[in-house]
């Protein structure tokens, strides 16, 4: 659902390498069997330690990171993965929407609550390959129900697009509430994700978002500056 | 976020347990009748009562002093004048007893008391000298007007203070004239009589006075107290009154309905077999589901009148899913009704599967019901009329879904 058409196109036709980091096998094969129904999508490697399936795969584009291995929250091992340039999109059935917003504060390209399908699945591993953002309905949820204080500042309608997102799940039915075109609604849901990319610490794959959602026209640079200024935490921190 | 899908819903608790209803009727009677409750517990308003019935007295008391002092003491001291052993001693004790009542009484018309003990030395110390300096001649008479008139002092700086207080200061009081009439050689038995005489005649009247006046106290703290107690019974029974109407008129809201179904069913009119009378009753049973689970005391009650209604709607085969998102402000019944009522009548229609969500927060709760749009009937639950009170409703199919939306906002 809501695939990005040319994603395939930016890795010059060559297949989107994945690897994916689950501690349960079955849903390594499930979701193996899901990305493999994609022509653009190759697997390249599974296993239940991050660090072991980026030695067989260190080109792999996108790494499907279950947020709970072993029993433990793997929060700052995926900041970690992050900061060292990895397109980590957490996969997870840990859908608190603290939880979601954390991991997007470390650094995570989406979050992908596991209950979400196949559709939402292969359309979010695409985007991420491509740094541009993918916003399923249950990230939709926390984003727009964000309490924290020190939230990004979003806009009417782009909290309106996410609510309905949200609701709805189809953003054919978005659209035609908010009487815009699906691209728009688009539009809004991701600009709301780009404008998350300035909360919790810098990481490298929060920056390829925000250059690549400049590049594709979503966000103007002079935006980023306000961001920039005033955020903080987005600066390093010695 | 919480997502229950499945058979992850529970059934929502049964009734209020009898204590939750306490809670409930405390909450929703008005402020005063809070306080008045709250009455037996706190003594404050007992009090109240109480110290506003000693102000008559004090000021009778503070009357008789002063009087006493003005009217009969002055007169006799002033016609024995300089034939008395050290008449200036007896003015200066008089003015110092006068200071003493005047301070006494400003203390005690304002509400407070005087300092007790430093006063009654100043009143003992007076009592001595002006007993002495009256001299033999005038010991029995009203020049030597400490006898009769300093007792009515003695109430006024002892008020309210304990009655053995009172008698310790005119046993003083009275050793001191004893030891005058000893003092002066006057211990015939005529004198010791009129000793004795002069002490009962002085010390009765003051004492009937000050025990008076504690018993009034005491008696209008008990009677503030009963009719506090008495308020807070009633206030309970008012509560209850409220929270049983409350009931009843829930319950109106949908008998209408449940009525026309059932006694069509047992009339045999309606078949049991028929489809939009089968989604009649769902409609009714969801209601009446969501209305029982409107009185429970929980603490997020709009999440749990929407779990209600959902889990009426998976018996009847739907799968739901419920995700919510932060936290509801507390909202009133009615603005819940209006959040959740649509959404239980949306939901009897359900067919297929049913996603329900909830967005919260401070200012904004945003219910919605997404569910596969079918065939059937549209929801002929009772029409919303007003969209521009504070609850806003948006009900649309378009063929792919059926999407209720119902939403909050502060104003």
């Amino acid at each position: 659902m809501d695939a990005d058409p040319v994603a395939a196109d930016v890795t010059g036709g060559r297949p989107i390498g994945v690897a994916i980091v689950d501690d349960h096998p079955v849903v390594i094969e499930g979701v193996r069997a899901w990305l493999a129904s994609e022509p653009g999508l190759r697997v390249l490697a599974m296993g239940d330690d991050p660090d072991e399936v980026l030695r067989l795969a260190p080109s792999a584009d996108v790494v499907l990171l279950d947020l709970r291995l072993h029993g433990r929250m793997a929060l700052d091992k995926l900041a970690e993965l992050s900061a060292a340039g990895h397109r980590v999109v957490v996969y997870s059935e840990h859908t608190e929407p603290e939880t979601m917003l954390a991991a997007l504060d470390a650094g995570a390209v989406a979050f992908l609550a596991k209950h979400e399908g196949r559709e939402h699945c292969v359309a979010t591993v695409l985007a991420a390959a491509t740094d541009r953002p993918y916003v399923p309905p249950t990230l939709a949820g926390a984003m727009v129900g964000d309490p924290r204080p020190d939230r990004p500042t979003l806009s009417d309608k782009e909290r309106e697009a996410l609510l309905l997102w949200f609701q709805s799940m189809s953003k054919a039915s978005v659209a035609r509430r908010m009487r815009i075109s699906e691209h728009t609604v688009k539009q809004y849901v991701d600009r709301a994700r780009i404008k998350y990319t300035r909360a919790g610490r810098p990481a490298a794959t929060k920056a390829a978002l925000l250059a690549r959602a400049i590049e594709d026209g979503l966000v103007r640079p002079e935006e980023i500056g306000i961001y920039r200024s005033q955020a903080q935490t987005d600066r390093p921190t010695p | 976020m919480s997502t229950e899908s499945g058979t992850a819903l529970t059934p929502a608790a049964p009734g209020p347990a009898a204590g939750a209803l306490r809670r409930a009727v405390r909450l929703r009677a008005p402020g005063w009748l809070a306080l008045a409750a709250d009455g037996p517990a706190d003594p404050s308003v007992a009090s109240a009562v109480a110290h506003a019935s000693d102000r008559g007295a004090r000021i009778v008391a503070l009357i008789i002093a002063l009087a006493w002092h003005l009217a009969i003491s002055l007169p006799a001291m002033l016609s024995a004048g300089p034939g008395m052993a050290a008449p200036a001693v007896v003015a200066a004790g008089w003015l110092v007893t006068a200071a003493v009542g005047v301070g006494s009484g400003v203390r005690l018309l304002r509400g407070g008391l005087p300092p007790a003990r430093r006063l009654a030395a100043v009143l003992l110390v007076v009592d001595a000298a002006v007993v002495a300096a009256a001299g033999e001649r005038y010991l029995f008479t009203a020049a030597n007007w400490v006898w009769s008139g300093l007792a009515w002092f003695f109430l006024l700086v002892l008020w309210r203070r304990p009655v053995s207080w009172l008698l310790a200061l005119l046993g003083a009081h009275a050793a001191i004239a004893l030891g005058a009439v000893l003092g002066f050689g006057a211990t015939a038995a005529a004198d010791l009589t009129r000793y004795a005489m002069y002490l009962y005649g002085t010390s009765s009247l003051p004492v009937a006075v000050f025990v008076g006046a504690a018993a009034i106290a005491a008696l209008a703290r008990g009677r503030a107290r009963t009719a506090a107690a008495a308020l807070a019974v009633q206030a309970e029974r008012d509560a209850a009154e409220r929270a049983r109407r409350e009931r009843q008129d829930r319950l109106a809201l949908v008998s209408g309905t449940a009525e026309e179904v059932l006694s069509a069913l047992a009339t045999g009119d309606a078949d049991p077999a028929d489809p939009e009378l089968r989604r009649r009753c769902v409609l009714a049973a969801a209601r009446l589901r969501r209305l029982i689970a409107e009185s429970d005391d929980v603490p997020d009650p709009l999440l749990h009148e929407l779990r209600a209604a959902a889990d009426l709607a998976e018996r009847k085969g739907v799968p739901i899913e419920l995700v919510a998102v932060g936290t509801p402000p507390e909202l009133p019944v009615e603005v819940r009704r209006r959040l959740a009522d649509p959404l239980t009548a949306a939901l009897a229609d359900a067919r297929g599967t049913a996603r329900l969500t909830v967005v919260a927060g401070p200012d904004e709760v945003v219910v919605s019901l997404v569910t596969p749009d079918h065939d059937g009937p549209d929801g002929t639950g009772p029409p919303i009329a007003d969209t521009d009170g504070p609850v806003e409703h948006v009900h649309e199919r378009n063929g792919e879904i059926r999407w209720t939306q119902t939403r909050w906002r502060r104003t």
